[in-house]
């Protein structure tokens, strides 16, 4: 009785006396030798695992070009990929795991909202991310390590109304995204580019991100004969989203962001359907010039798979990290978000100079569905 | 004197654990602990109180958004949108529990599903909860210069909010109040008959659930500062459900150590996740199969198999100790039934029933087989509402009242098939009998709980000596569906005394005893009668109504046909026509009570 009351106390005031907070000793040590650690965060499972796989090879690709070229300094970078499961709650995990294990950089993800989760702890760990979201939040977190590989949202629907209404004059425009991260933020860009041209949408119909009929939304829809059908959506569902609007003979030209522009939009709505579709993207085709194509054919010459604007924006992402490290010689922290931010590059999405909030490109181009091809709209 | 040993190892290996992780792993301990909070939380609901409740993970949500919304967007600081947090979660625990007053089992499963996804419909929606991309950069909390955003020092937080929620809940289900909830659970009829108050219970249920989820909540939003719908859907309600259930859903301890060992093994399956969903799933279904108590209830399966395999002896019964008789009081009318008609459907299962019972009479209820006799108990004790007429206690009104507020004015009562709490100790059956406290005695939980465990051990005091009293001794912690029949009606009867009833119904005492049983059974009423308790009984045992009755009531097809003393009653022609059809020439007294015993078999 008395030897174990005396051991309780003597346990407590030994946790008490050893009570130097804990915490991780020596923290991230920067070690100059052996590979630079680079952790690539993507969904690998789940809804939007396509999406975290396409990044993963383009991301892949620019560090195997490297390491065979060199490295950096001599150095290997070594690539580890973690999966996000597109859940923020695991993304914070992930971000608690690499800021642990000593990476220096941080690529990925292509989901705004896990990006977003991860932002806070990437930025207290000091480790530069650079991301294929491109939600305009994630501009506006305005974190010194949050650095974008795309437009955002923004850029894509001003440049998409300017076309739309400022050169060929259409004022009737119907609205149907879903209310998903992607979905919902373009909708709201979209929706800002209109009203600064003091448009008002005749229709604004708001699906969810797993919907696959949309013939009551889309009927609504018929009645106010729109002259343009805005699609907030990602590649399958906009796809559907086309092929049935053109069942129930909607007329309008079909408009889009970066979704609208790929081949899987494409084959789902039906190449007849798809043919017109107005697409925003600042990364339109392979064929779009002669960088864009050696890119495709080394991607098509790795994998055996047609090349795309995801892949190539994480390989730009990719390419610039590489570059910056190179100038940092292997230092990570705030001087290789520095460096990130210095990088000027011409990618393949466009020219690269990024801005206090960590957006890199201001502007996108304007192409046409033909064939299930995008081509630019001048040279049409 | 163990048990502290073990507490005490416990707490400083938890407190020590932070020194042996990394900063990873720490974060891992910070997840796992948020979720095993949440696991009490709905042990509590499901577990204890059988309310199915799927709706924790929204809890949850409220909790983790209210926090959100407060801090980013009325710029409020995080302790204080902590509490209105907790508050905002009781409340919608309180709106969740109410579809539960008038639906349970599958039914309400299926409702609190619905309001799960609700809510992470409207957060997906609601411009003000951030929409799909949720809200981030919640403040850190601030904590006296403590830099909480460090996953170490958080953790202290969550140890000590963890330990004291943790504390709650065993006070919760080692007190009074977990008995009833435990009972509730096992058979709400019975718990009402003993005086719980079903529908305020249901909502204690679910205030608790609200709580637990709510404190999770808001240790999550300061711990990940960062809040999404992805965070609190259906894919993570289950992955709480098989916590739960893993872990053992009626034990609390088991639902921490099944939420702590899921939160790792899903840690483990980050590189594969895409089948850990079939993990968890297959994992659920074995564990409901091959131990449905979980894993808390595997020490007890492995003993019953070790105890099967080495035979027991056969429980016995001690003999009962008699009450001390009271002088009887003047004649007061105990019991008056006026009028009183049922009718269910086309079915008038009572017609116009007039009774009137004196204080400390044993009266004896016979009849054929469905000629209204329970249905005229289930009357009496609140089950039904009559179509028409009245009851009256002690010469006040009573008809219409619900069974526990009948039982709060001194009716107990027994059924024909034995309505036992299964998983309750024949002991903590008695506890519950004698505990007659109102729900709402639980503010005491929070503010005074050391007061609850005097009440309980008081209470335990006076099990005893009921235990005693009725020869129980041998088989007080045993369950009551392991024990013989015989023995089962003597609980039922001890659990019905242990109400100080001013009215006692039993109903068939003695179907199913043997001779030396029912002789025994008279003997105890007797006594209880002589201890000034009006019983009335329901019995076809002629030979026992004959000898203790001290005036019987013939009921057929829902008619009072004869109503008398023993002897005059069993040769009245009418009641003689009703067991035997009236083709027979009226019998001799003892004749009588032979046939009538003959027809009853």
């Amino acid at each position: 009785m008395h030897f174990t009351r005396f051991s309780i106390a003597a346990a407590a005031l030994l946790a008490l006396a050893a009570c130097a907070p804990p915490g991780q000793t020596g923290g991230s040590e920067s070690n100059t030798t052996g590979p630079i650690k680079i952790a690539n965060v993507n969904a690998q499972s789940g809804q939007l695992s396509s999406l975290g796989q396409w990044e993963h090879k383009g991301v892949k690709l620019a560090v195997d070009e490297a390491n065979k070229a060199g490295g950096v300094n001599g150095r290997q970078i070594q690539l580890d990929l973690f999966d996000s499961q597109g859940d923020p709650t695991i993304g914070t995990n992930v971000a608690r795991k690499i800021a642990a294990e000593g990476y220096l950089a941080m690529l990925g993800t292509a989901e705004s909202a896990v990006t977003l989760a991860m932002a806070p702890i990437l930025k207290d760990a000091k480790i530069p991310n650079i991301t294929s979201g491109q939600s305009p939040k994630l501009a506006e977190l305005k974190s010194p390590f949050l650095f974008l590989n795309a437009p955002t949202s923004v850029t894509f629907d001003e440049t998409l109304a300017k076309y739309l209404i400022d050169d060929k004059g259409m004022k009737k425009i119907a609205l149907i995204s879903n209310n998903g991260a992607y979905g919902a933020g373009e909708h709201d860009a979209f929706l800002a580019s209109l009203k600064t041209r003091n448009v008002t949408p005749s229709a604004d119909e708001i699906v969810t991100p797993d919907q696959k009929d949309f013939n009551s939304n889309l009927a609504k829809i018929r009645e106010q004969s729109p002259e343009v059908l805005f699609i907030g959506a990602e590649e399958v569902q906009s796809g559907l989203i086309a092929k049935q609007a053109r069942e129930l003979g909607i007329k309008a030209v079909l408009a889009g962001g970066a979704p609208v522009g790929t081949d899987v939009y494409a084959t789902t709505a039906g190449l007849d359907n798809a043919e017109g579709t107005v697409v925003s993207s600042p990364y339109l085709s392979n064929e779009a010039s002669e960088p864009i194509k050696a890119f495709a054919a080394k991607y098509k010459a790795a994998y055996n798979e047609e090349a795309r604007m995801h892949v190539a924006k994480a390989y730009d992402g990719a390419s610039i990290l590489i570059e910056a490290l190179k100038q940092t010689q292997g230092e990570g922290g705030q001087k290789l978000a520095d460096a990130i931010r210095g990088v000027k590059r011409a990618g393949l999405l466009g020219d690269y100079t990024y801005d206090a909030n960590g957006v890199g490109i201001h502007e996108t181009k304007i192409g046409l569905v033909k064939d299930g091809k995008v081509v630019p709209e001048a040279a049409s | 004197m163990k048990r502290l040993v073990l507490i005490a190892a416990a707490a400083v290996a938890a407190w020590l654990l932070p020194y042996g992780l990394g900063g990873y792993a720490i974060h891992v301990a910070d997840v796992a602990i948020i979720f095993a909070i949440l696991a009490i939380g709905l042990g509590l609901t499901m577990g204890v109180a059988g309310q199915i409740n799927l709706a924790q993970v929204a809890f949850f949500g409220v909790g983790a958004y209210t926090v959100a919304i407060l801090t980013t967007e009325a710029g409020l600081g995080f302790w204080t949108a902590s509490v209105l947090a907790l508050l905002t979660a009781v409340v919608f625990g309180v709106l969740t529990g109410i579809p539960a007053l008038r639906m349970q089992s599958h039914y309400l499963g299926i409702v609190t599903l619905g309001l799960a996804l609700a809510f992470t419909n409207w957060v997906t929606n609601a411009h003000i909860a951030g929409r799909a991309e949720g809200i981030s950069d919640i403040p850190v909390p601030p904590m006296f210069g403590v830099d909480l955003s460090s996953g170490y020092l958080f953790y202290y937080v969550e140890l000590i909010v963890f330990a004291v929620a943790l504390a709650f809940a065993l006070l919760v289900t080692r007190s009074p109040l977990g008995r009833r909830l435990r009972a509730m659970r096992d058979d709400d009829l019975a718990a009402g008959a003993l005086g719980a108050e079903i529908p305020l219970l249901r909502m204690t249920a679910f205030v608790l659930s609200g709580l637990y989820g709510g404190l999770a909540g808001i240790l999550y939003a300061g711990l990940i500062r960062f809040v999404a719908p992805e965070s609190f859907n259906i894919a993570n309600m289950f992955l709480l459900l098989a916590m739960v259930i893993i872990g053992g859903r009626s034990s609390i301890l088991g639902c921490v150590v099944g939420a702590v060992a899921l939160s790792l093994v899903r840690e483990a399956l980050l590189d594969a996740s895409g089948y850990a969903q079939l993990g968890y799933g297959l994992v659920v279904v074995l564990v409901v199969v091959f131990a449905p108590q979980g894993l808390a209830g595997l020490p007890g399966q492995l003993q019953a198999l070790r105890r099967r395999r080495g035979g027991g002896s056969r429980a016995q019964l001690g003999p009962f100790r008699p009450y001390e008789a009271v002088p009887r009081a003047e004649e007061r009318v105990a019991l008056e039934v006026r009028e009183l008609t049922m009718r269910f459907k086309g079915l008038v299962a009572l017609d116009e029933v007039s009774l009137t019972v004196p204080a400390g009479q044993i009266r004896g209820i016979v009849g054929p087989n469905g000629s209204g006799k329970t249905t005229l108990f289930n009357v009496v004790s609140g089950f039904y509402t009559p179509s028409r007429g009245s009851v009256a206690l002690h010469g006040r009104e009573v008809s219409g009242l619900a069974p526990y507020q009948l039982a709060q004015r001194r009716v107990a009562r027994t059924f024909q098939n034995l309505r036992l709490f299964e998983d309750l100790s024949v002991r903590e059956n008695l506890l519950l009998g004698l505990d007659r406290t109102r729900t709402w005695w639980i503010w005491r939980y929070p503010s005074l709980p050391w007061k609850v465990l005097g009440y309980e051990r008081a209470l335990r005091a006076r099990a005893g000596e009921l235990i005693d009293r009725f020869g129980l001794a041998e088989v007080a912690d045993a369950e009551p569906r392991s024990l013989p029949y015989g023995i089962q009606r003597r609980i039922e009867l001890a659990r019905a005394m242990a109400m100080s009833p001013s009215l006692l119904l039993l109903d068939e005492p003695a179907a199913g005893l043997n001779g030396g049983e029912v002789r025994g059974l008279a003997e105890i009423v007797r006594s209880i009668r002589d201890a000034g308790v009006t019983v009335i009984i329901i019995e076809h045992n002629m030979g026992l109504v004959m000898s203790l009755c001290d005036q019987v009531t013939v009921l057929s097809s829902g008619r009072v046909i004869a109503d008398g003393p023993p002897a005059e009653v069993a040769v009245h022609p009418d009641v003689v026509a009703a067991y035997l059809g009236d083709s027979m020439a009226a019998p001799t007294e003892e004749s009588a009570e032979a046939a009538v015993e003959e027809a009853n078999r």
